[in-house]
């Protein structure tokens, strides 16, 4: 398990494409904080900025991520020779799940820790409770992304759909999406860490944490099964 | 009777002429195979002539593009309202993750494909210039653009005419909305075919060109909003300036067109910087292009 894991992972930070692409964008984030907390002094913009990191670079680390670790092994045909290894499918969607989780906490996570202290060092308490919604909720995105990459050769297209249209034009809209959407989970984890994280989406901690490793362990589990009954498909 | 699988005798062999000709009629050149080109595109990029599946998405988008359109037009026949409750250039902003999905998604089906197969060697065999290939296939994706965005000005305009509102004000208002439409796709369309054919993974191209268009704009309008709380106007008009969504709100707002805009132009030095990156960006994409297809070409 271990040995795909590390594979995968040293493949996915092979990938020039994908690594310069999510590299850049989180480069450009963290720039951004440093310029404005230079320009603007401490706390100014911090909810923009963390805020663009919460709820659209992370989703989208989380996808690349996900799509990366399986979408091109399906797509060449070469994950028949890893599914011909005797090692359980599940075993191997945990594995594929355990690289894409480390590049999105690592990527998507971890740079919200470090725009939120270079914008407001004064409250670390306030960062160190975005990131723990960010690594909460960037867990749940990885899983359901990879159970889509499983289940569809269209997954990065419905994966976007689900964070952008659903979860951000219906999400803004209609109120009661934040049950059923990740982001607003990782918001009230984050909400019920630190007081100035306002205002929470109002779903509770207890829910959310419950639902993201429901979410989570569905999609795994999913991502399995779907390997179980694997069929190599043509290109469209 | 003679055994037919016996060799020919040595010296025995004949050519029969069975009455083959060649092709004697005329040959079309480069501009017709670039109009047939950007006709299958502009079909291609619906999913038209390709399996039913890859068919969904594009009209799935199409239609929810168009959802808001039908009903605001519903809602305006049945309540005889007396203006429209959304402008026509304000509509694009609103459905803008839309449209970069779509540009996203369907900026692969026309510029990663035949690189990614090496069927573009087969195109370059015919009388067809690599530049002009790339051209072609940025004027389908502009096109097939153009009608996502323009659909549903139409449906809101035969809305309003139908509601009797005044002819004059609509025609100059969707005008202005089609002039604007026009800017953005082509800039889209350079940006997203760029990044497809520089990422011929289908998955990372999408991606890469959402981040690129959603990102980008999300760090503008962060930019604007900061700067605007801290009264910094011009900051905010300065990084309107690094996107292609924020360009369009800014000009969108000096056309008298509503819109969210947090920090139009104001000075008409800025004005014309807007006009004049817009512009620009579109036409260094589609260099660019042409500048990628013709190093494919050369190998």
């Amino acid at each position: 398990m271990s040995t795909i894991t590390l594979e995968t992972v040293s493949r996915w930070y092979g990938n020039v494409v994908a690594v310069n692409g999510i590299s850049m964008t989180v480069a450009v984030l963290v720039v951004l904080a440093v310029v404005v907390r230079v320009v603007a002094g401490p706390g100014a913009g911090y909810h923009a900025v963390v805020g663009l990191g919460f709820t659209l670079a992370l989703p989208i680390v989380a996808l690349l991520a996900a799509s990366a670790v399986l979408g091109p092994e399906i797509d060449d045909g070469s994950i028949v020779y890893l599914l011909a290894k005797p090692v359980g499918r599940h075993v191997v969607a945990v594995s594929k799940f355990a690289a894409a989780w480390v590049a999105t906490l690592t990527l998507g996570a971890l740079p919200l820790l470090v725009c939120g202290l270079v914008m407001d060092a004064g409250d670390p308490g306030r960062s160190l409770a975005w990131t723990v919604g960010a690594a909460l909720a960037g867990t749940a995105y990885t899983a359901l992304f990879l159970g889509l990459a499983a289940l569809t050769r269209h997954a990065v297209v419905i994966g976007l759909i689900f964070v952008l249209l659903w979860e951000g034009l219906l999400g803004q809209l209609l109120g009661g999406i934040k049950w059923v959407a990740i982001g607003p989970w990782g918001e009230a984890v984050a909400a019920a860490l630190s007081s100035r994280v306002e205002p929470g989406p109002g779903t509770g901690a207890g829910y959310a944490v419950a639902a993201a490793a429901v979410v989570t362990a569905g999609s795994l589990w999913f991502a399995g099964d779907r390997l179980r009954s694997f069929t190599l498909r043509g290109d469209e | 009777m003679t055994d037919p699988t016996a060799a020919t005798p040595v010296g025995r062999s004949v050519i029969h002429d069975l009455g083959y000709r060649p092709y004697t009629g005329p040959r079309l050149g480069e501009g017709a195979i670039a109009r047939a080109l950007v006709l299958t595109g502009f079909r291609n990029a619906f999913g038209l002539g390709r399996s039913g599946k890859s068919k969904v998405l594009p009209f799935t988008l199409l239609a929810l593009n168009l959802l808001p359109a039908v009903i605001i037009a519903g809602v305006m026949a049945l309540t005889g309202a007396d203006e429209l409750p959304i402008g026509y250039a304000e509509y694009a902003s609103t459905t803008q993750v839309l449209l970069g999905i779509f540009v996203a998604a369907q900026a692969p089906v026309l510029f990663s494909r035949d690189l990614r197969h090496g069927t573009i060697a087969l195109y370059l065999a015919r009388p067809l210039r690599a530049s002009t290939y790339a051209l072609a296939r940025w004027t389908s994706l502009l096109a097939a653009t153009l009608v996502f965005l323009i659909l549903p000005v139409v449906v809101m305009y035969a809305a309003a005419l139908l509601g009797e509102l005044d002819v004059t004000d609509q025609t100059r208002d969707a005008g202005k909305a089609v002039l604007l439409a026009l800017l953005l796709a082509a800039a889209l369309t350079g940006v997203g075919g760029l990044i497809a054919s520089w990422s011929t993974r289908r998955g990372f191209a999408v991606v890469a060109t959402i981040a690129v268009l959603l990102i980008g704009n999300g760090i503008v309008t962060a930019v604007q909003g900061i700067a605007s709380d801290e009264g910094a106007t011009m900051v905010g008009e300065w990084a309107g300036l690094f996107s292609p969504y924020s360009l369009y709100r800014g000009l969108a707002r000096v056309f008298g067109d509503g819109g969210d805009s947090l920090a139009p132009p104001t000075s008409g030095a800025m004005q014309a910087a807007y006009a004049v990156v817009f512009v620009a960006t579109s036409v260094a994409c589609v260099g660019a292009l042409v500048w990628r297809y013709r190093r494919m070409a050369e190998r």
